[in-house]
């Protein structure tokens, strides 16, 4: 497979570019083993926007498209691409299903307000910086700041207007020093993947994405105090999503604060209600405060949603037995032999209780 | 004393992430300071089973073991793996069976 565009803007010197060569190369490798698989072709084509080789991301991203038609990175990406590339309406083709999918995304919201005002479309324009002012405090304040928003009121007028039209967008770079990042991360390199983040979380301070990505480098890191701060951050950002106060619970978990990795645990339950493995590591905590009733529930809804998850249905024979609740546990463990025949701790577990 | 399985949990969820692991197949779970490991394990990047990978891989599986006991409180550690046994304190591939 061939690197994209030869003649593409060369913009990273020395170490920067050994590592973004390593980087691609690494991921042409991967594309030639995993051809079927789009997000391969969605970090090729962010590697070659980095670079300046607009064609060549342009394709990338469309064959990411072409793998999987919902995948809304890849599509977000290929509608920066095509405002970068000054072909408005293609990027305008992109954003307005992705809003219809997400009126309340801000970011896009004033992405589509920059790119009709390229357009020469100022009432559109208003239109959607309103909607992101709504959608978020963040925008709020990046209008006042603009003086674009003033004592309640969008003023738009040709100069504030002329300003905001040369606003970088900063969504390929942001999201590129993001997967810089995470591939650093995977390959153990910590403090370099941090640097990485930082720098996206910078051009796009209001991205959840970004800050919950740091947080998980540094807690599976060890800076758990430093993870904690980004999760917060990120959860500032989005306060509905479940698995940012999962994380958090981790967090307080790894430095032993259960009180706290309670607290929030029960919030990502609520939030979301869905994930067996949430209810599970809510029973894991209940149980360890000896409040068995609460742990039950949790171990039961978490076999609802997964019957197969044999540990739930383990804890479950161990709560029970603890209860002397001994016809439950046997049948919990008969059902865990029904699934696992060979599975001889259990059977042990159930010899020592018929 | 006994460190609560919650906490043993988090570390274990610590160590796979960190370690050089392909654990999208892999479920985990803490029952009174026992870990059960379960599921297919594999290193990233791992299309078959040369004489290679399998000393990497068993090697790895050593050192998870190794890592996954140290966690204060780690009772025991009980793998049910569908592509590795251990035998004899030897890791092995796993025959598939029909």
């Amino acid at each position: 497979m061939d690197g994209g565009n030869p003649n593409r803007i060369r913009r990273f010197k020395g170490k920067q570019s050994k590592l973004y060569k390593r980087i691609l190369t690494e991921v042409e490798r991967a594309i030639q083993i995993y051809p079927n698989y789009a997000d391969l072709y969605n970090q090729f084509g962010l590697l070659l926007a980095a670079e300046g080789d607009m064609e060549g991301a342009e394709v990338r991203f469309l064959e990411a498209l072409s793998l999987n038609q919902n995948y809304r990175e890849a599509a977000l990406n290929l509608g920066f691409l095509y405002i970068d590339m000054r072909r408005w309406k293609e990027a305008e083709s992109i954003f307005l299903p992705e809003i219809k999918k997400y009126p309340k995304d801000g970011f896009l919201r004033h992405a589509l307000g920059v790119l009709y005002l390229k357009m020469g479309r100022k009432k559109d324009a208003l239109a959607q910086i309103r909607k992101a002012i709504q959608c978020h405090p963040y925008y709020r304040d990046y209008y006042k700041k603009k003086g674009i928003l003033h004592g309640g009121v969008v003023l738009l007028d040709r100069m504030r207007a002329g300003a905001l039209k040369k606003s970088r967008l900063n969504h390929h770079r942001a999201q590129f020093h993001n997967f810089i990042g995470l591939f650093l991360a995977k390959k153990g390199k910590s403090a370099q993947a941090v640097r990485e983040l930082k720098k996206a979380a910078k051009l796009r301070p209001n991205e959840f994405l970004f800050h919950s990505n740091l947080g998980t480098v540094y807690y599976y890191d060890g800076a758990y105090l430093n993870a904690i701060k980004e999760y917060q951050q990120a959860l500032k950002m989005d306060p509905l999503y479940g698995m940012g106060y999962a994380n958090l619970s981790y967090t307080y978990g790894s430095l032993n604060r259960t009180r706290e990795a309670l607290q929030y645990m029960e919030k990502a339950v609520r939030l979301s209600p869905h994930y067996a493995d949430l209810h599970y590591n809510l029973a894991l905590l209940y149980s360890d405060r000896k409040r068995y009733k609460n742990a039950i529930s949790e171990l039961r809804k978490a076999l609802r949603i997964n019957p197969d998850y044999l540990f739930a249905r383990i804890n479950l024979g161990v709560l029970f037995e603890d209860q002397k609740k001994w016809s439950e546990a046997r049948r919990e463990y008969r059902k865990i032999l029904e699934i696992t025949p060979d599975n001889e701790d259990v059977r042990m577990r159930l010899e020592r209780i018929s | 004393m006994l460190r609560e399985d919650f906490i043993i949990q988090t570390n274990v969820r610590r160590i796979l992430i960190r370690s050089n692991i392909d654990y999208s197949e892999i479920t985990f779970g803490t029952v009174r300071g026992v870990v059960y490991l379960q599921g297919v394990f594999k290193v990233p990047r791992q299309d078959g089973i040369s004489k290679d990978t399998e000393e990497i891989v068993a090697k790895t599986l050593r050192s998870l073991e190794l890592k996954i006991r140290g966690i204060p409180g780690v009772i025991d550690v009980k793998f049910q793996l569908l592509n590795w046994k251990k035998e004899r304190g030897q890791w092995t591939a796993a025959t598939p069976t029909e």
